[in-house]
């Protein structure tokens, strides 16, 4: 900010060296990219940029649709751009164009890039549209033009593109000062910065690919517990059978806290313990789904309390015995309803949720918790995920009920 | 007229209540039930905890505790030839450099007689008092190794024989302990027990033929390890207890020669490097039933018994090492000079003798007040007046030898002068003999403890809303606000403290008084869930220690002026001194403790910390970093 402000009064000091700059986005040499900054004062009166040896051939409008291009990609958006901006010195037709462009930068994928923003507001011709008296200045100068600055600041906004210096010296150049979208870019860069970190567990744009990368990722965020140690119970891998038939192994992650591990040792071997799921995680666009292990709550009558044992502690008493409650006006906590809803005791994901390869991770799961082995372990799995998939996607009415399927199986080692 | 009748009923089974809690209280004594039976008069053991409720129990700590003459001759005579043999033939920078304790220092230790300064004479030790052996820990303490070894051989590595161990076990190990033929040590800490009793491993089980256990498990920092023949081992027993197998911690006499027993290598510490301390691990070690300190189970008391009364004597250790620094020190300071001053002309480190001499004084103070209490007939249990000396003590050490340090500047720094030795070797205090965080703990709940027994009949009474006695109260309140704040007992006429000592007499009656409002509206707001508010428990502990230095100070120096001691102007002025500083901060903390005190940041505190330890790191962001 302070050095756009430093930039500002430098306005109409270097009249003829920002005429030669008058295209900050695209710098041809290395001259260009030292002054990359510079910009041009609206005192110099409009000097419709490279004016000079421009040859009049190829001024015609580019014909159809200049988007229409085999290569989707930053650089051919690139080029549209170019191609528009050398065909005609005056633009004409650039605010229709510049909304078309909006419209198509998620096609190309660069609807998150900043340069591209920046390139696309050049397209806009520099100090036609800025006030030049205080009437004009009074009213909507050239109100089409700026919803259509304002419009690409919007979409800058939706996708969380922050606007960098370089996007507001085009649009003082553009607009003047004061104009609707320096406002819009004023009160971007007012909030953007306050909420950029507003969310404490951010999701990277870039999803990792690798399935068991992912699953790693998901399940590091569903279990926030530094201690808690992520296992690859099995790699994604085909096999080929005695028959010559062909068996993807799907990938197994776990996730398991050294409390999760404590609190299954202590387990009533009584008491069956539940796979779940699958239940839904989304990722931004992604949905994964993952499997729980838990148990049902104690029931409360057979809750066994451990008792206080007063030579629990060398140096001083755990407890005083004194029949003194805390004072109400003391009491700081809120009266908070407690749903007690079972332990769970590990999570994993997999890419396919079958009770054969959940069988797997309950087996390995078995080598760090022997506990596990002692203990009847019941599933309890819903449609399958890749069925919840397709019925999101279909839109369907509410899934079906979860076809209940139990199965007791005991292992004994 | 109900609520009248009531207050007459509650009251009276208060005071029943009180008469009986006075005969239940005593429980850190569980194991001398016969010897407490024949003390010859009942006595009120209660000084600090008396505090607690506000009041002075000036009986227990006026006059200072005094020793015989002839007391004073002997110990004068003891104290001569270990001086002399800590001056001239210790060599501490070698034993830090080398990192044991050479022979010949080992041999001249046990002439003499260090190895068994509080062993009854009939088994071949000095026999001294408490008080005694507090003097000598003042010279032993000159070398840190030394003073560990010896406190880990005696204060706590033989004490379970002395305290608890029956005749023929004191007949079969005392005399060889005490001459230092058999180096003893105490083995409690495991790697997953501190203070816990419950994570204790090392198990003892009872052999096929009944005759005698078998210890496996393994120790770890155990003083004199690698040294010790004899070890006062405490493992996990199977104990029937109305008809239910249970388990309880046994104490067990185990010698080396037992076999099954190895140690570890030396740890590498910072500090008293010349100590040795290591592991020792225990592979089916037989120990014959006759080695069972006490009765089997009876472990977890004999180990409470021995910690608490190991510490008062670090009380003294810490005085005179800082006594000795102080002379090393000054020296400096008056030889050296800058812009033709000596450094002893600047207000600065003129500061920092004024905090050594406070320092020191109290310490001393409170070492042998306590130690003269413990020395009283009837084994009282001064176990909360220890634990202050040992958190006192061990703090105020740390400040003086590193402001010691400061005087010196560069110079202190480096390995030519003893104090970063000093520096290294007493970084342990505030750690080992149970952590001043745990002690503090100790301090403050046991307090607690004792004031809510008596006072919970009447705060229940208050919560129920009685108007009688909330007019009492706000009677008293306003008799205090209005009149002398309490009308002073220990000052004054017929008092107990000398007139120049008044006006801190009355200051620290003023915050005993405040003290005991305090704590009962503490009781009255948090109750029994006291217990988890340890930054308040932390002030309370930090008012008492306090108050139990003033009170000592006082005394101390009021005995000086009668007396008619050398300096004791010098003493008043010390006093006079660390009260009035006292006193404003005990005022400080207890503003701190009322409600809604703006004064009070705790809440602050927990979060700032939960935040930080939610996430295991620093996490602010850098000061460079920004966000467009």
């Amino acid at each position: 900010m302070k050095c756009t402000r430093c930039l500002l009064q430098l306005l109409g000091q270097s009249a003829h060296t920002a005429a030669r700059l008058a295209r900050p986005t695209l710098p041809r040499n290395p001259q260009h990219e030292q002054a990359v900054r510079r910009f041009r004062g609206n005192k110099g009166g409009p000097v419709p940029a490279e004016f000079v040896g421009e040859d009049p051939g190829k001024r015609s409008v580019v014909p159809g649709d200049p988007f229409a291009t085999e290569r989707k990609t930053k650089a051919s958006f690139a080029e549209a751009l170019e191609v528009f901006a050398k065909a005609d010195v005056r633009r004409r037709g650039h605010v229709e164009f510049i909304y078309a462009a909006l419209k198509k930068m998620p096609e190309f994928g660069v609807e998150r890039d900043l340069a591209v923003y920046n390139q696309l507001l050049d397209v806009f011709p520099k100090e036609v549209f800025v006030p030049r008296n205080f009437i004009q200045r009074m009213f909507n100068h050239y109100p089409r033009q700026q919803e259509c600055a304002v419009q690409l600041l919007e979409q800058m906004e939706n996708y969380g593109v922050m606007p960098n210096v370089e996007t507001k010296v085009l649009l003082v150049r553009i607009f003047g000062e004061k104009g609707h979208p320096v406002r819009k870019y004023q009160r971007i860069m007012y909030w953007f910065p306050k909420f950029k970190h507003a969310n404490p567990f951010p999701i990277p744009h870039q999803l990792p690919e690798d399935p068991v990368d992912l699953a790693r990722f998901s399940l590091k965020r569903i279990a926030n517990h530094l201690d808690a140690k992520v296992s690859v119970y099995q790699m994604p891998r085909t096999d080929v059978t005695d028959s010559g038939d062909q068996i993807g192994l799907p990938h197994i992650v776990g996730i398991q806290s050294p409390d999760q591990m404590e609190l299954l040792g202590k387990h009533d071997p009584g008491r069956p313990v539940f796979v779940e799921g699958p239940f839904p995680l989304w990722l931004r666009k992604t949905c994964v789904h993952y499997y729980v292990l838990r148990a049902e709550p104690v029931p409360p009558g057979e809750k066994v309390e451990e008792p206080y044992d007063p030579e629990r502690c060398f140096n001083y008493p755990l407890q005083l015995q004194l029949d003194l409650d805390r004072d109400l006006g003391d009491i700081e906590t809120f009266d908070v309803e407690d749903l007690d809803e079972g332990p769970v005791f590990a999570m994993c994901m997999t890419s396919q949720g079958d009770r054969a390869t959940l069988n797997r991770w309950i087996s390995g799961l078995q080598e760090s918790n022997p506990v596990l082995g002692h203990i009847p372990t019941l599933f309890r799995l819903q449609a399958g995920a890749s069925e919840l998939r397709a019925e999101t996607r279909r839109d369907e009415s509410p899934a079906e009920e979860p076809e209940e399927e139990e199965e007791a199986r005991r292992r004994r080692n | 007229m109900m609520n009248f009748c009531r207050i007459l009923v509650l009251s009276n089974c208060f005071q029943i209540r009180k008469q009986l809690l006075r005969c239940i209280w005593p429980k850190y004594v569980h194991c001398f039930p016969l010897q407490r039976s024949i003390k010859t008069h009942s006595r009120n053991h209660a000084y600090a905890k008396d505090l607690f409720l506000g009041q002075v129990n000036k009986a227990e700590v006026f006059p200072y505790p005094e020793i015989e003459i002839e007391e004073l001759e002997e110990i004068k005579q003891l104290v001569a030839p270990v001086e002399k043999f800590f001056n001239e033939e210790v060599d501490s920078a070698k034993i830090d450099r080398e990192a044991r304790i050479p022979t010949e220092t080992l041999n001249g230790l046990k002439e003499l007689g260090l190895f068994g300064i509080q062993v009854p004479e009939q088994y071949g030790g000095l026999g001294l008092s408490n008080t005694m052996y507090a003097r000598l820990a003042e010279i032993i303490s000159l070398d840190g190794s030394i003073a560990v070894t010896l406190a880990a051989h005696q204060a706590i590595g033989l004490k379970g024989i002395l305290i608890a161990g029956n005749e023929s076990q004191k007949k079969k190990y005392l005399p060889k302990l005490a001459s230092g033929e058999h180096i003893a040590a105490f083995c409690l800490t495991e790697a997953g027990s501190g203070s816990d009793a419950a994570s204790i491993q090392t198990r003892a089980t009872l052999s096929d033929d009944g005759k005698h256990y078998l210890l496996n498990g393994s120790k770890i920092w155990i003083s004199n390890g690698g040294m010790a023949d004899i070890m006062t081992v405490f493992a996990r027993t199977e104990v029937v207890v109305n008809d239910m197998k249970k388990d309880k911690i046994s104490a067990f006499l185990v010698e080396r020669a037992f076999g099954g027993i190895t140690s570890g290598k030396p740890e590498d510490k910072l500090g008293i490097r010349g100590s040795n301390t290591c592991e020792v691990s225990f592979d089916n070690v037989p120990v014959p039933l006759e080695n069972i300190i006490g009765q089997i189970g009876d472990g977890f008391k004999i180990a409470m018994n021995i910690l608490n009364s190991g510490r008062f004597s670090m009380g003294s250790s810490s005085a005179g090492m800082i006594k000795k620094i102080i002379e090393l020190t000054s020296e400096y300071a008056a030889t050296r000079k800058q812009f033709n001053k000596s450094l002893s002309e600047f207000g600065m480190i003129q500061e920092k003798f004024a905090v050594m001499a406070l320092n020191a004084f109290v310490m001393e103070s409170m070492a042998y007040l306590t130690s003269g209490m413990m020395d009283r007939p009837g084994l009282p249990d001064c176990s909360l007046e220890a634990a202050v000396v040992k958190v006192f003590s061990s703090e105020g050490g740390w400040i003086c030898v590193s402001e010691a340090l400061q005087v010196l500047g560069g110079l202190g720094y480096t390995k030519n002068y003893p104090y970063e030795r000093y520096i290294r070797d007493c970084r342990i205090l505030p750690i080992f003999e149970g952590t001043n965080e745990i002690l503090r703990m100790y301090i403050a709940l046991t307090g607690m403890q004792y004031a809510g027994n008596i006072l919970t009949g009447k705060i229940k009474e208050m919560k129920k809303g009685n108007i009688g006695l909330a007019f009492e109260m706000i009677g008293k309140k306003l008799k205090n606000s209005f009149g002398s704040v309490t009308n002073s007992a220990l000052s004054g006429k017929n008092g107990v403290v000398h007139p120049s000592l008044a006006e801190s007499a009355q200051k620290f009656e003023q915050n005993v008084h405040l003290f005991g409002s305090t704590v009962e509206s503490l009781l009255y707001r948090y109750g029994k869930t006291i217990v988890d508010e340890q930054l308040i428990l932390k002030k309370v502990a930090d008012v008492l220690i306090n108050l139990y230095a003033m009170t000592a100070v006082l005394s101390r120096s009021s005995r000086s002026i009668r007396l008619g001691l050398r300096n004791h102007d010098h003493e008043v002025l010390l006093t006079n001194t660390f009260c009035n500083d006292a006193y404003f901060k005990n005022n400080y903390w207890m503003t701190q403790l009322q409600k809604n005190s703006p004064e009070n940041n705790d809440a602050s505190i927990k979060k700032i910390a939960k935040e930080v330890l939610e996430n295991r790191s620093y996490i602010c962001s850098h000061p460079l970093e920004r966000t467009y």
